[in-house]
């Protein structure tokens, strides 16, 4: 299911206060998951710290949302800027569904003129990409996470080898 | 009923910095990236000049944050200022805004600048400033012979508004 969530900026917070709310939501709604290290979410994103207060500050992430991918959790953030940010109402609970989650995508906005260094930065991350996710991936892992059961292994492979 | 008068005074005032703080940062990050300037530096040191620049028109001590581009010729061009212009009082209408799609319009404008290009941040104070971490004193460079372009206002805040002031040498005019 797909889940949309604000996060108040400037006025409210500086960028950099703002990106810290952005990973608190998203290290409590994976860390639930047996298979995702919240230490290794965090490292990640320190390292999308970097683009993410630019994206901030240059009002970007206001039009262009970051999306968490990690099955069954479908999660887009964006901020919002000036006076509308001292009165939205804010949902940072964790999301539900982070605890079935077995891997997990951050793609972050690449608008111009920051696309070469968002790029840049989520280059060498196995964790980071830009743009959004591709359709139907999440669902697809979503399944096979949710309920494993439904697919037998073997009988694929057995028809495979009988092509 | 005067102490919740000066409470309320000094948040907006802090809103007005983080607002307008996050308006330079965020227009300078643009701006570097347009120009294909390295902009290691500035996400290294993000948070301190953040906290340095939110301080200091808090405490309306800043009088502009200037941005130079430093290229491998020597020569210092462009030269973007963005001066603070603070309000007495505060303005009736507690509205925060910024004219990001104008400013957009308007890096389409920016001369080019040729690779190995650098960019240096520097302040200059109304009045003394508190000391910053990661500040110390620095000279501007020469501004004469260049140019000067007014974009106008680029973003507003109760307390405070700032402008964008763009210096270019006369040759790529």
């Amino acid at each position: 299911m797909q889940r949309h969530r604000q996060i108040c900026a400037a006025p409210r917070r500086a960028a950099s206060e703002t990106w810290s709310v952005i990973t608190t939501l998203v290290v409590e709604t994976l860390e639930h998951s047996p298979a995702i290290a919240a230490i290794d979410v965090t490292g990640v994103m320190e390292v999308a710290a970097t683009a993410g207060r630019m994206l901030i500050a240059g009002g970007h992430l206001d039009r262009h949302p970051l999306v968490v991918a990690a099955a069954p959790v479908d999660l887009s953030i964006v901020t919002v800027s000036g006076t509308e940010a001292l009165t939205t109402d804010e949902n940072l609970a964790p999301v539900p569904g982070g605890a079935s989650a077995t891997g997990w995508m951050l793609y972050l906005p690449a608008p111009d003129p920051l696309a070469d260094v968002v790029r840049s930065i989520v280059a060498g991350s196995a964790h980071l990409n830009i743009g959004q996710p591709p359709v139907g991936a999440t669902a697809k892992t979503a399944a096979m996470t949710e309920a494993p059961g439904l697919v037998d292994l073997a009988a694929l492979a057995r028809r495979k080898a009988d092509r | 009923m005067s102490s919740t008068s000066t409470s309320t005074a000094t948040y907006t005032r802090t809103q007005t910095a983080v607002f307008l703080t996050d308006v330079v940062m965020g227009t300078i990050a643009d701006i570097l990236a347009d120009l294909r300037i390295d902009v290691t530096a500035l996400y290294r040191d993000w948070k301190q000049d953040e906290a340095a620049i939110a301080a200091w028109i808090g405490e309306a001590s800043l009088e502009q944050v200037v941005l130079e581009c430093h290229q491998p010729s020597g020569t210092v061009s462009p030269i973007l200022e963005f001066p603070v212009a603070y309000r007495g009082g505060g303005a009736a209408d507690a509205k925060f805004t910024a004219d990001r799609a104008a400013l957009a319009r308007y890096r389409a404008k920016l001369d080019r600048v040729p690779p190995g290009t650098a960019f240096r941040l520097l302040c200059t104070y109304r009045k003394t400033p508190s000391p910053q971490p990661g500040w110390e004193a620095a000279s501007r460079a020469a501004t004469s012979g260049l140019r000067l372009l007014r974009f106008g206002t680029l973003a507003s805040a109760p307390d405070a508004t700032v402008s964008l002031r763009y210096l270019r040498s006369e040759r790529s005019i």
